[in-house]
């Protein structure tokens, strides 16, 4: 077994100098560049998509989604005074006995005025603002976080996200204010004071953030602390509820639209499809979709590339066999040219990402995120390097087992 | 895999001649054994499936009837890497058509075997090469060589390996006596050191080996 030829010709470097014959280098640059726009458009796409999602979209777990939040509709004849745009108790009985309904809560609203301030970047703020509640049992809050009794120094409130989006992307660009992501605004005491319609009395209160809602437009305390607040500002206030919160069986049925039509009710905050989320979804989705058929057509570039190569080698591929050259040894040299394209299209994606994540990462970090897309997308880019890679590699070991010749398994 | 000592033929034909009346045959439709240690001779005329048998036999073609055993087993159960195995280290072999690579010199289409094989030593091959008036044409394209040239690159690369038999299809059909002479004494002494079978075929012009088994195709 003592050759010098072993030494100095490995069967490797052997077939792939006679099996790279051939190789368009111009070819497999187009399959790398063709590859690395599509994977850079798919992996892109979905790191920024990733990374903005807290932005813009959050779960909303306080408020499940079999509730509904019902009102009347506002028209002129309500505003006028010919219509009541609240609920009377016979109202809300007859809601009560519809099949669909589980429970009916009502919305209490604050009968008294409100005041909040906070510190911002040291400057203040005060604004005038209004409380509503619901009964407890239609918060979905943790029990500890959601709780209010007589002498407790922070009241939690819920606020609809959209007042955060107003803020952030309305109000604080144009008064020159920092914006302000969730995590932030919830560690910002807010110094609520209340007072009664004659100002004689006062209650002053610390509030707290403790959750956002899509679905509810308004600004959310605990019935203990609401009860507390109207029996001190307003004794003797009790006015019907103009909205109410139904624990529906199920929120599609025909039903209840057929019901709320009726009776002049709508229901509220159903933001639904039209929100900016849906519309980041869809977007991202098909700038996706996008990337995602460039790269299948980089695939094809490549399969056809290797394809003919192949083809024309087929001569010498079989005479290498004939020779007893392992099959993988055969298919080697094509493999690399596969794995180098698609490796180099891979590290090019990637360092693109994150030079992409570097131009935006400055304004990401203004909202307390670090983002977890870059991860993503690159774990992305991975699969479906391999999903190209290995779609090549078994194409190249059929063409080598066919130009094997017999019809066997390895 | 294990050395191959025997191979057995039982009711081998190809496909092709089943529809036709072929002559009586001592190799088709026969009960036929090669040995290892032996030397055949497949005589025929053109057209008498020479290129057939050495390519059932090196697992290039399947398309018989009957039963092809290589040992006890049937070569219908190889897998492609038992064939591969089988090519390296089994049975060589000097196909009709050659096989060599045109753009690659004499002595590369050699290492190109002994690359793989590791067995007989390049030294080795390059002393053939020698007795068979080659060594000034190692550097030269095989495509630029002539016929009768290539088919001494050919048959040395054929012996580039270990093998348990050796199959040489017409290995002399364009050498001179003297040519044939060499190529016969270079084979039956790497046969004999090996203990391998010999299996030529030939349609008039044989590889001058004395004591070969003659049977009619």
């Amino acid at each position: 077994m003592s050759t010098e030829s072993q030494t100095s010709f490995s069967p490797k470097r052997m077939a792939s100098r006679l099996l790279r014959r051939n190789i368009s280098g111009a070819r497999i640059a187009g399959f790398a560049l063709s590859d690395f726009i599509g994977l850079l458009i798919v992996c892109g796409a979905l790191m920024l998509y990733i990374d903005s999602r807290p932005l813009w979209d959050s779960e909303d777990s306080f408020i499940r989604t079999d509730y509904l939040v019902i009102n009347k509709r506002v028209t002129s004849a309500n505003t006028m005074g010919e219509r009541r745009s609240s609920f009377t108790p016979d109202e809300i009985a007859d809601l009560g006995k519809q099949p669909w309904v589980r429970s009916v809560g009502k919305f209490t609203s604050s009968a008294y005025r409100v005041d909040g301030s906070v510190d911002a970047g040291g400057r203040g703020m005060r604004t005038a603002l209004f409380f509503e509640s619901i009964p407890d049992e239609f918060v979905d809050v943790a029990r500890s976080s959601w709780h209010w009794r007589e002498g407790d120094a922070e009241v939690p409130v819920i606020i609809s996200r959209d007042y955060l989006t107003l803020y952030n992307f309305g109000f604080a660009s144009a008064a020159g204010l920092p914006q302000m992501s969730e995590g932030m605004m919830s560690g910002i005491p807010l110094r609520l004071t209340l007072r009664s319609d004659d100002g004689s009395r006062v209650i002053g209160a610390s509030g707290r953030v403790a959750g956002y809602s899509d679905r509810l437009n308004t600004i959310l305390v605990p019935q203990s602390f609401m009860d507390y607040a109207n029996s001190t500002l307003a004794p003797g206030a009790d006015p019907d509820p103009s909205r109410l919160i139904v624990d529906v069986s199920s929120p599609g049925d025909v039903a209840i639209d057929r019901y709320l039509e009726e009776h002049g009710l709508e229901r509220a905050g159903d933001k639904g499809a039209s929100s900016a989320a849906f519309i980041l979804r869809t977007a991202a989705g098909t700038v996706m979709g996008i990337g995602l058929l460039v790269t299948l057509l980089s695939f094809f570039i490549l399969l056809l590339s290797i394809s003919l190569l192949m083809e024309k080698n087929r001569d010498r591929l079989h005479t290498l066999l004939l020779l007893g050259y392992p099959l993988k040894t055969a298919a080697a040299p094509y493999r690399r040219v596969v794995a180098a394209g698609c490796g180099g299209a891979f590290l090019l994606t990637v360092i693109c990402l994150w030079a992409l994540r570097l131009t935006y990462l400055s304004i990401l970090s203004n909202f307390g995120e670090t983002g977890s897309g870059i991860w993503w997308g690159t774990g992305l880019a991975a699969v479906l390097t391999l999903l190209v890679a290995a779609g090549n590699f078994l194409s190249i070991r059929r063409r080598v087992e066919s130009a094997w010749g017999l019809k066997r398994k390895c | 895999m294990q050395r191959i000592d025997s191979i057995t033929l039982s009711g081998l034909l190809p496909r092709v001649f089943i529809s036709e009346n072929i002559p009586p045959s001592e190799v088709w439709r026969s009960p036929l054994r090669f040995e290892r240690g032996k030397t055949y001779l497949v005589e025929a005329a053109s057209g008498g499936g020479k290129s057939s048998l050495a390519a059932f036999l090196y697992g290039l073609r399947d398309d018989y009837e009957g039963k092809l055993l290589f040992n006890e087993r049937d070569t219908r159960t190889y897998t492609i890497s038992d064939w591969q195995e089988t090519r390296r280290r089994h049975i060589a072999y000097l196909p009709q058509e050659l096989a060599l690579f045109p753009e690659l010199t004499a002595l590369d289409n050699i290492r190109l075997k002994l690359a793989l094989t590791g067995d007989p030593s390049e030294s080795m091959a390059l002393k053939w090469m020698e007795r068979l008036g080659m060594s000034g044409r190692l550097d030269y394209p095989a495509g630029k060589l002539s016929i009768g040239q290539q088919q001494r690159v050919a048959l040395v690369r054929s012996l580039c390996q270990p093998f348990d038999f050796i199959l040489l299809d017409e290995p002399v059909s364009h050498l001179d006596e003297a040519n044939n002479r060499i190529a016969a004494a270079i084979v039956a002494e790497e046969a004999a050191r090996r203990g391998a079978g010999v299996i030529m075929t030939s349609v008039g012009n044989p590889l001058l080996l004395p004591d070969a088994v003659r049977l009619k195709l």
